[in-house]
């Protein structure tokens, strides 16, 4: 299945998708979706699309919103890109440990340096940062600056 | 204290600092005679903000950030992300400097198995093999050297091209170098193969099901030794690996002993396409013009470092700062792969396990703690202000050297 | 005062300390050469024992001071003491009984014990696991060790080592039939030295320095000297009751002789060192038990069926 037919399949499933998917090289597709949205097509790409591994979890400061994108891949060399935004106030996400056991680190790195809680995560120890790091920093968000 | 009881159920601190790590990272432990029952690992000590950092500095400058989040798969990193601004602001890099990181990741993957090698022999206590291999992972360094005129951190990369050439003098040299590595590697697989203890001590040993490495996200020769038959340099080309023919060897061992015929296969894989990417190289120019500021977009880049699958993902705002770089170094993937590979394993199995994914923690974290309260003042501290903050600082958590320092006298006096 | 002079100079401390200090540098040099590096300079382990003990002696809160302290001295001690009663270059040693053997062999046993001890009562994790794992190893290859040098002597039908050596210099070439007993007894001698393969109980890798790791300073310094010469001890312990020919010589000509043997002796154990890689305590037991311990027991059953030749 090439990444057009991808898209068009994405498009013709999830109406809210039309103009959200993009296929900006071969083997790279970027799809948008809002948060409300994110649970069904993150199932319908795993499960059904076969971006069957994680390569990455990236969060970023957009401003406005805090932006999370999962990088899902295919063994075929396919890569795509599902991005969501959350609000400001108080970010939260599910997390996705349960179709990717190894979610785990890249999601304690969202709380740690983005300061976006992972909702039903196991407990364990945080990643990046120490211990004794102080509460409510959060180093990727833009406002932070280091100083030393 | 522990007494005959505790040992029943242990608790070893396997680093920060340890003799088998040789960076700092926390493997806490608990034993059960010799046998592991229980593993709980502690990542993050490496951190040094370099994500952060990266939006702060220009794309040129990140270019030689990036390639200091690790000393070994340097190059790895830099293209990583050199690829992914070159697709961001479309950039068509000449044939030849595509063959050259070619040429450099090659050489680099060659230095880098060579040296995980040494390091697995001195992690069973075969140091023979350490010194052997180490010995010959010179020649490769020294080729390195000459090429782009470091050992690690080659510099070669730029946006838009590489920055040296290579002339038909060093062409020679590299074939020459390749030749002896190739007789040496060989003798290798020999040792590797057929050595009674080393083998012993390789096979059956840090399992990991195919199965397990897929769910894990184990990427790299990790997963090539369980028969996961993923290479990103054949799956998703980049570079000018699109136009070199190449063998990705596979395993179905799922042990260390797997991952070391892996690796040392890819080593003669890696001889065979230095050949042939030096007898195509096409003529042409090394770079084209980057702009100082890329347009806003953003670029997914993947790379096959020594060690795996290496992710960068970039995304501009139209300045000529990047807005984020996200790096995902192979390491993260595979350490996660480690605990399941220690399950029931002795205690002496810990070691070489941990080495068989050849970590590098430095790659894995990125980042260290700046913190933000750190006194404003002053950015420089005389020797005696750091000795008497150094006192304050114990002195605040509750420890006070000065009384010991009077008890030590009393004691000797 | 001769007396006085062969426990304090010779073949007592002094010259096992210097032929110690040979041995450790005879073994590194061998294996930095084997390993394709340039190797130490010949006074470095004297530099290194003489470093040791001018360092500062720091002993952890947790540690039992008593035993801490004494585990080094105990282990040179015993390790001096055996070589009286083993003959160097002659067919007597300096002191011997009927019964010196199983003296000798226990007397060697010490060492390992002190290591235990020590590592024990550091009571750091690392050491207590290194000294638990000395102790397992020990039950392993002592029990190789002893039926090999038991099957010589059941073959000279005494239990003193002098008069060991005595017998297969009255009967040349008996000495070969005990080849298999010799093979073993290296083996283990290998464990018992903690060497690759059997380096388990100090396994850099595992555990830091084994039951070394919180010892420093002057009695770091005296536990490599037992070290050692221990090591010196168990090759001359072989030499005699595996090599025992040319011991009718003259003093210089017999002393170089046993100097060889002992240097070819540790020759096989920087060789060993260089070529394998550790094994893991659970392999090293069943190779021990599985391979060494049946072997030597063949060698006995071999000397017994013999003797009853020599005696008709």
């Amino acid at each position: 299945m090439s990444l057009e037919d991808i898209k068009a399949g994405l498009e013709q499933t999830f109406p809210f998708l039309q103009g959200a998917v993009s296929v900006p090289r071969p083997r790279r597709i970027f799809v948008d979706v809002g948060p409300a949205h994110t649970a069904e097509v993150m199932e319908h790409v795993v499960l059904r699309l076969g971006f069957s591994s994680l390569s990455a979890i990236t969060g970023l400061d957009e401003g406005a919103t805090f932006g999370v994108i999962y990088h899902v891949n295919t063994p075929q060399g396919d890569v795509l890109s599902l991005k969501t935004h959350l609000e400001r106030t108080s970010p939260a996400v599910k997390t996705v440990t349960g179709y990717f056991p190894s979610a785990d680190i890249y999601e304690r790195e969202l709380t740690d340096l983005l300061g976006i809680q992972v909702k039903g995560l196991a407990p364990g120890h945080r990643y990046p940062l120490p211990d004794s790091w102080p509460a409510g920093e959060y180093p990727l968000r833009k406002g932070w600056k280091a100083v030393c | 204290m522990h007494d005959l009881r505790d040992l029943h159920d242990v608790k070893v601190p396997f680093g920060p600092q340890h003799p088998a790590l040789k960076e700092p990272e926390s493997f806490l432990i608990s034993l059960r005679g010799e046998k592991i029952t229980s593993m709980s690992v502690r990542l993050g000590y490496n951190h040094r903000g370099i994500e952060k950092a990266c939006e702060e500095r220009t794309y040129v400058q990140d270019v030689y950030l990036l390639e200091r989040i690790c000393g070994i798969c340097s190059h790895s990193h830099s293209t990583c992300f050199v690829q992914a601004v070159e697709e961001i602001a479309g950039l068509r890099v000449p044939e030849r400097a595509l063959y050259i990181r070619s040429l450099i990741g090659e050489l680099e993957r060659i230095h880098s198995h060579l040296l995980w090698l040494g390091v697995a022999g001195h992690e069973v206590g075969f140091d023979t093999l350490l010194m052997y291999a180490w010995r010959d992972r010179e020649v490769v360094m020294d080729i390195l050297v000459k090429l782009t005129g470091n050992r690690v951190n080659y510099g070669i990369n730029t946006i838009g091209g590489v920055r040296r050439d290579i002339t038909a003098d060093q062409i020679q040299e590299v074939l020459e170098a390749v030749r002896a590595l190739e007789e040496k590697t060989k003798y290798y697989i020999q040792v590797a193969t057929e050595e009674v203890t080393f083998v012993k001590r390789m096979s059956g040993v840090g399992v990991l099901l195919p199965e397990d490495a897929v769910r894990l996200g184990a990427v790299g020769p990790t997963a090539r030794a369980s028969g996961v038959d993923r290479d990103i340099r054949r799956d998703d080309p980049y570079a000018a690996y699109a136009r070199i023919p190449f063998k990705v060897p596979t395993s179905t061992h799922n042990d260390v002993y797997g991952r070391a015929v892996v690796r040392l296969s890819e080593l003669m894989e890696s001889y065979q396409m230095i050949r042939k990417i030096l007898k195509d190289l096409p003529e042409g120019p090394l770079t084209v013009r980057a702009p100082r500021k890329v347009p806003a977009g953003e670029s997914l880049s993947r790379y096959e470092a020594p060690r795996g699958e290496d992710v960068h993902y970039v995304k501009s705002n139209g300045t000529e700062k990047p807005e984020r770089v996200k790096v995902r170094a192979p390491t993260l993937a595979n350490i996660q792969a480690v605990s399941r590979m220690l399950e029931d394993r002795y205690l002496a199995d810990l070691p070489i396990v941990i080495a068989a994914i050849d970590p590098c923690f430095s790659c894995t974290d990125r980042l260290i703690g700046v913190k933000q309260e750190a006194r404003r003042k002053k950015d420089t501290m005389s020797w005696e202000e750091v000795r008497v903050s150094g006192i304050r600082w114990y002195r605040e958590r509750g420890i006070d050297f000065s009384s010991l320092n009077k008890e030590l006298e009393r004691w000797l006096g | 005062m001769n007396a006085l002079f062969q426990i304090i100079i010779f073949p007592g401390f002094l010259f096992l300390f210097v032929f110690g200090l040979a041995a450790e540098f005879l073994d590194r040099k061998f294996y930095a050469r084997l390993q394709n590096r340039v190797g130490p300079p010949w006074f470095q382990p004297l530099a290194d024992f003489i470093k040791l003990v001018g360092k500062e002696e720091v002993i952890t809160e947790t540690a039992d001071v008593a035993v801490f302290r004494v585990a080094p001295l105990f282990a040179l001690a015993t390790t001096v003491t055996a070589i009286f009663y083993i003959p160097l270059w002659h067919e007597k040693a300096l002191l011997s009984f009927e019964g010196d053997i199983i003296v000798v062999l226990y007397l060697l046993t010490i060492p390992s014990l002190t290591y235990f001890l020590g590592g024990w009562y550091s009571r750091s994790i690392f050491s207590m696991i290194g000294a638990v794992r000395s102790l397992t190893q020990l039950f392993a290859y002592e029990v190789p060790l002893f039926l090999s040098v038991l099957a010589a002597a059941l073959l000279a039908n005494t239990w003193s080592l002098s008069k060991m050596t005595h017998f297969y210099a009255v009967h040349p070439w008996l000495w070969v039939c005990n080849a298999i007993g010799f093979l073993v007894a290296l083996i283990a001698l290998l464990g018992k030295l903690e060497k690759v393969p059997f380096d388990i109980p100090e396994a850099e890798t595992e555990m830091v320095a084994g039951s070394f790791t919180e010892y420093g300073g002057r009695l770091l310094a005296f536990f490599r000297m037992a070290l050692d010469i221990e090591m010196v001890v168990g090759a001359s312990l072989l030499a005699a009751v595996f090599l025992p020919w040319g011991l009718g010589l003259t003093f210089l000509p017999g002393f170089l002789l046993y100097l060889l043997k002992t240097v070819l002796i540790i020759g096989f154990i920087s060789l060993s060192r260089a070529v394998f890689a550790r094994l893991r305590l659970d392999q090293m037991l069943g190779f021990c038990w599985k391979y060494l311990a049946p072997l030597a027991f063949l060698q006995v059953l071999l000397n017994l069926t013999l003797k009853g030749f020599l005696v008709r």
